[in-house]
């Protein structure tokens, strides 16, 4: 499930108030985020969680519950 | 070191040129086709040719045509390439589309490609079997040209069979049809450019002399082959003159920037063609410890173009890689547009493109100032007209200007696109006696070209054109906007080196709850034609200021948007 904070650094990141964001939430239905932001959302959660993903990792993601998933896989 | 671009025939066809490498270095890299899992493909010269001729056959046999139009809609695959190349085989028409973004919706995606379909007259679509369900209504539709769906890489598959025979081109002079691509724009009202062997031909020898293009070049590059950029000066001119290309995703590329800067290091790419954000994007957004191991000193010539090149970018960019080999002679920049083939100016190679910097005021008035003070604007260079281009500056009446006047800029070249396909009235507006009305606005100084802007209101949102009539179009049908009372426009954003979009709409909803609501569902309404809207400001009714004609006036609008309003 979709963690308030990861949901928070999304949001701030592209400057929304609020969004539903579900573990199938996709990129293509948030507002702003397309293709140029999706760089700078991964940025600002590797800083938020202060961890890395490689460049594999980033571009398998289809949804925001498998983000969430590998980040508690790295958190672990 | 060897000119290689001697060796094109403009009164040739291009098939003819890739079978000439395939006979006389079978063996040399034509293509690397580079993903993020798996081990790059190489396409050797002869492997090549012998897959694109299979394609051919299948092709052939599926019921395609000499003069026929073939939509491909596919993404990054290792069969595009010899699939491109055997639609070019049997002398039909060649022309990749976009793949759909899954933002778009696929009724708008639909739409749009009915649009072209009817304007481009396209006859067969060559796509995935995923779009299947989209794509397949168009079929024997009323008024649509699109005879079959075809489902090329299933069919495909798998190596050609070595020493397999590599087919000849039909009968056909150098004045004929080779391919047919896109302007820039909204898909269904992008223009159709075709374009002769003749013309393609001739401006790669053109162009390749104007960036000493030789046999020791390797070309790297994640550009769509739907864009100009992409298929010719990372597609027809390293092909046709026997140059390696290294083709990436433009998805993995965007999710990964640093994957072109490892794709340049380990080939070891003397040439990169890049849109001005692409610079902000791999100065900012690449992490230190993603660089471990590369070097970017084997680059030789990195090209800006197809946005208006910014002084800044290429500042960040230096700064950044510098010291990783980076030269700042690298640093290059050219102008071009599809309607003219490709390249109509070139900074030369081996030499920083040059800037001047000027009073703002002044350049806004028509006239270049130099000014080396704080808030001056530094126009960069994009290089002289290379050989077989004209370029001059002129007024609205059409009269020509001296030099440091800013005006519209009209273009001559030898390989100049004969008008839109099926659209006279379109040709008729931009092309008189053999000079194309760019739509661009800039100045000549001592001979080189400095773009400035657009004579229009298309917002330049990384190296794409975007009307705001569309994105007006889509945002003043939500509910809660004022029919007929909306505003789209660009504004610079220096961080991201390209246009963000901005939209102000006249509303009578004032609660802060409805508000918020509100601005959502614009972003959603842009959403589903594949924009991003990054601002949304909301003002009460009649803020809009008027044109002449009625409609609100973009230009008024966006500057007291700007000045008076916060956008949230």
């Amino acid at each position: 499930m979709v963690s308030e904070k990861l949901k928070g650094v999304i949001l701030k990141e592209l400057e929304l108030d609020d969004w539903d964001i579900q573990d199938e939430t996709t990129a293509e239905t948030v507002p702003g985020w397309d293709s140029l932001s999706h760089v700078r959302i991964v940025n600002a959660v590797e800083d938020a969680y202060r961890v890395r993903f490689r460049t594999s990792e980033i571009v398998r993601l289809r949804n925001v519950g498998q983000l969430q998933e590998l980040l508690d896989k790295k958190l672990s | 070191m060897r000119r290689c671009v001697y060796d094109v025939d403009p009164e040739g066809l291009v098939w003819d040129a890739w079978r000439r490498h395939a006979e006389k270095t079978p063996d040399h890299e034509a293509i690397v086709h580079l993903t993020l899992e798996g081990e790059p493909v190489r396409w050797r010269w002869a492997e090549l040719l012998q897959a694109a001729s299979r394609a051919a056959r299948w092709l052939e046999e599926g019921g395609v045509k000499r003069g026929d139009v073939c939509a491909l809609i596919v993404r990054h695959h290792p069969l595009l390439y010899p699939l491109y190349l055997g639609i070019s085989a049997i002398g039909a028409l060649p022309s990749v589309l976009a793949y759909p973004n899954p933002r778009l919706h696929p009724d708008k995606f639909r739409h749009g490609l009915e649009g072209m379909a009817h304007r481009s007259g396209l006859d067969h679509i060559l796509t995935e079997r995923g779009l299947s369900a989209v794509v397949s209504p168009l079929v024997g539709a009323e008024g649509s040209t699109i005879r079959d769906v075809l489902y090329p890489l299933e069919a495909l598959g798998g190596p050609p069979p070595a020493g397999s025979a590599i087919v000849g081109h039909p009968p056909a002079t150098s004045d004929e049809p080779c391919l047919l691509q896109h302007s820039s724009g909204t898909t269904g009202l992008q223009k159709p450019v075709v374009l002769s062997h003749r013309s393609v031909l001739e401006h790669v020898r053109r162009y390749g002399e104007a960036i000493h293009l030789s046999d020791d070049d390797r070309i790297a590059s994640w550009l769509p082959l739907y864009h100009d950029m992409g298929l010719i000066a990372a597609f027809y001119l390293p092909l046709s003159c026997g140059v390696p290309v290294v083709q990436l995703s433009p998805m993995e590329w965007v999710a990964s920037p640093v994957t072109l800067l490892r794709a340049i290091s380990d080939e070891r790419a003397t040439l990169c063609w890049l849109p001005n954000f692409a610079y902000n994007l791999m100065a900012d957004r690449i992490r230190e410890e993603d660089l471990q191991g590369v070097s970017l000193s084997s680059l030789r010539l990195l090209v800006n173009c197809s946005e208006p090149v910014r002084a800044e970018s290429h500042d960040r960019f230096l700064r950044r890689y510098a010291p990783r080999g980076l030269r700042a002679e690298a640093l290059g920049a050219c102008y071009a547009m599809a309607e003219t083939t490709f390249a109509v100016t070139q900074t030369r190679p081996g030499t920083e493109a040059r800037r001047v910097s000027v009073d703002r005021a002044e350049l806004s008035r028509g006239t270049v100032v130099p000014d080396e003070g704080e808030a001056a604007r530094r126009c960069v260079s994009s290089g002289m007209a290379i050989a077989g281009c004209s370029v001059r500056v002129v007024d609205d009446q059409g009269r020509d200007l001296p030099d440091g006047r800013v005006g519209d800029i009209v273009i001559s070249s030898v390989s100049m696109f004969d008008g839109y396909r099926n659209y006279p009235e379109k040709t008729r507006e931009v092309l008189t006696d053999g000079w194309y009305r760019s739509g661009d606005y800039g100045f000549v100084l001592e001979g080189e070209c400095f773009v400035i802007g657009r004579r229009k209101d298309v917002i330049i949102i990384a190296g794409n054109n975007v009307f705001p009539e569309d994105v007006e179009d889509a945002v003043g049908q939500v509910p809660g906007v004022l029919a007929g009372r909306v505003v789209a426009f660009g504004a610079d954003d220096e961080t991201l080196g390209t246009e963000i979009i901005c939209v102000v709409a006249e509303t009578e909803k004032s609660a802060e709850a409805g508000a918020r609501a509100l601005r959502l569902a614009i972003m959603q309404a842009a959403m589903a034609i594949d924009v991003t809207v990054s601002r949304v400001y909301l003002v009460p009714p009649r803020w809009l200021i008027k044109s002449s004609s009625g409609k609100p006036a973009r230009a008024t609008n966006k500057a007291r948007a700007l000045a008076e309003l916060s956008w949230r």
